[in-house]
């Protein structure tokens, strides 16, 4: 069980939102089929993920498989340009809106591609020299605090080929986090594991957010337990439905839930609260209405 | 029987078990063994066809059609006996080692001209403006030599300029081939990491084109370096007053000397086998991660 009021101790129901962080505003994308039909995949995605005062925060973009959350992931990360509508970001120095740009967000990919020729020590260092134009000492010094704090200090020297999956996914997120990025994006962190290495995920996830208050971790899955347990907010992709109950092509937020609002953020046990139980159910029901 | 005495029996080695296996781990003792069955199972055939062509020469008669037949097979080849007094020949009356060091630094000077101008135009593969010029490149290795021969004769001059440009040219159509698919294989999400990371388009090209691929380079290279063996010898024969192993083979070969004919093909055999130690030890030296992440 995660006891995140342990790690982020604070007065619950009571954050102050600032001014917004990222804002999507009627993100419409296209993609052709083969046979020359354009598709549309989003349609008229808006969100605002606004800033909460003196705290990291974690929120979650939830929806089923092939709803169109990786084009999100890659709209957002400005890996791709959406064929309509904007992605702004708050620049961090100048507090301006302006359109995002690759190399703005980090991004944790599924499979946490790494440099594969570096060792694990240097596939920190080299992005914080050459992005964050630390120098080496300061970088070397910095890359193994990383390591030692986040249980990788005996894998420093080996290639990212000799680690497990986890560690690979541990080394992903830490080579974002040390090119200064507070804005990181994780693709489907909680794919394809075990309950245990799902809580240990999720200790992991708060614990590195955690790290530096400026910190806003997105979350791209499908796994809705993960997401309410992680997250302060979460926003839920689905598509609408015409008069004969079909779905209409183009995926929208249909639903958000504030789960700070609703006392379910920085909570110990969230998952025996009786409003948890309630919230997963219906969300189960509304991105899996079949099941 | 306890589980790890169970065990230790399953993971005993029984050699033939291991020889016919598909996909198992060999032994360097069973590994040891099979390269020796090989070579006596080479060494073997070339006694046998020997025998048979001293034995039929004998006792044939032109009317049996299968003793015709195998007679052909096996007449050209030369007894191991043969062979090796044909290289003491060669060694201690014609320059044997002058001939053979010529075309090894030849074919060191090609290799790493045609190395190094290969690299430059597929590493540029992934630049648009350069994209044309690698596809004409490559599609330049299906024009016959000959094409090319006029060109070198008039800008080099004859004799090592030439060849050095011949075998550096045509390796250089295959090498960049294949080069440029290993280029072409980055997994576009390596890309994709450098750019969210927010490395410049340098360092994006620096540290995921260049120095990642640089092991299968090596590969490339010593696969192509045969390439500019076969090369050689046609190569050589351009300019036969030079020294070469290639202008020995024509020579020996025109006069009908088989002997020497394989001695030569046996000593670049033996070069070969070297090569590719050399740059298999290369590529595990300067590239231990690569050997690992092909062991999986």
């Amino acid at each position: 069980m995660i006891e995140r009021e342990e790690i982020v101790p604070g007065p619950l129901n009571k954050v102050e939102l600032l001014e917004p962080l990222l804002t999507l505003d009627k993100v419409c994308q296209e993609f052709p089929l083969n046979n020359g039909v354009k598709v549309p995949v989003l349609k008229d995605l808006s969100l605002t993920i606004m800033d909460i005062r003196s705290k990291p925060q974690i929120v979650s973009i939830l929806g089923p498989s092939g709803i169109g959350k990786t084009t999100i992931l890659r709209i957002i990360a400005g890996l791709d340009r959406p064929t309509s509508g904007k992605v702004l970001i708050t620049e961090e120095v100048t507090n301006n809106l302006r359109e995002v740009k690759v190399g703005d967000v980090g991004v944790v990919f599924q499979k946490y591609p790494l440099f594969d020729d570096l060792t694990v020590l240097d596939n920190l260092i080299q992005p914080a020299i050459r992005v964050a134009k630390l120098d080496s000492k300061t970088a070397r010094e910095r890359a193994l605090e990383y390591l030692d704090k986040f249980g990788l200090f005996q894998h420093s020297l080996s290639w990212p080929v000799q680690l497990s999956g986890g560690q690979r996914q541990r080394v992903a997120i830490l080579q974002q986090l040390i090119t200064g990025k507070h804005f990181i994006i994780l693709d489907e962190p909680f794919s394809g594991l075990d309950p245990v290495s799902i809580n240990n995920v999720i200790k992991l996830i708060v614990d590195i957010a955690n790290q530096h208050t400026l910190n806003t971790f997105i979350i791209i899955t499908h796994d809705v337990t993960s997401a309410l347990i992680v997250s302060d907010h979460i926003y839920l992709l689905g598509r609408e439905v015409n008069e004969k109950n079909e779905p209409i092509p183009g995926a929208k937020i249909v639903k958000e839930y504030d789960l700070i609002a609703e006392g379910l953020a920085y909570h110990s046990d969230i998952e025996d609260l009786p409003r948890f139980i309630k919230i997963r159910k219906e969300i189960k029901a509304e991105i899996f209405p079949k099941l | 029987m306890s589980i790890d005495e169970s065990k230790k029996s399953n993971n005993q080695s029984n050699p033939i078990k291991e020889t016919f296996r598909v996909y198992g781990e060999v032994s360097t003792f069973v590994r040891a063994n099979l390269f020796g069955i090989w070579i006596l199972l080479f060494l073997g055939l070339w006694l046998l066809s020997v025998a048979l062509r001293n034995n039929m020469s004998a006792t044939m008669t032109s009317t049996q059609l299968l003793d015709n037949w195998l007679y052909n097979l096996v007449r050209p080849f030369p007894s191991p006996g043969e062979v090796l007094d044909a290289l003491y020949k060669m060694w201690s009356k014609h320059q044997l080692l002058s001939h053979v060091w010529s075309t090894i630094k030849l074919n060191i000077v090609g290799l790493l001209y045609s190395t190094v101008i290969s690299l430059v135009i597929s590493y540029s593969s992934v630049i648009p403006i350069f994209q044309p010029f690698n596809r004409f490149v490559k599609l330049l290795r299906y024009i016959p030599f000959i094409g090319f021969t006029l060109i070198f004769f008039s800008l080099f001059t004859i004799g090592w300029p030439t060849k050095v440009a011949m075998l550096t040219t045509g390796m250089t159509f295959f090498l960049v081939t294949s080069m440029t698919d290993a280029v072409s294989a980055i997994p576009r999400m390596k890309y994709e990491l450098a750019k969210v990371l927010g490395y410049n388009d340098w360092q994006i090209f620096y540290n995921v084109v260049v120095r990642p691929t640089l092991p299968q380079m090596i590969d490339m290279v010593a696969q192509n370096a045969a390439i500019g063996w076969i090369m050689i010898t046609s190569i050589e024969t351009y300019s036969r007053n030079e020294k070469g192993i290639g202008t020995q083979i024509y020579a020996y070969y025109s006069t009908n000397n088989l002997p020497e004919v394989y001695g030569l093909l046996l000593i670049i055999g033996i070069i070969a086998l070297v090569e590719d130690g050399l740059f298999s030890f290369l590529k595990r030296y300067l590239f231990p991660y690569s050997v690992i992440a092909e062991r999986g």
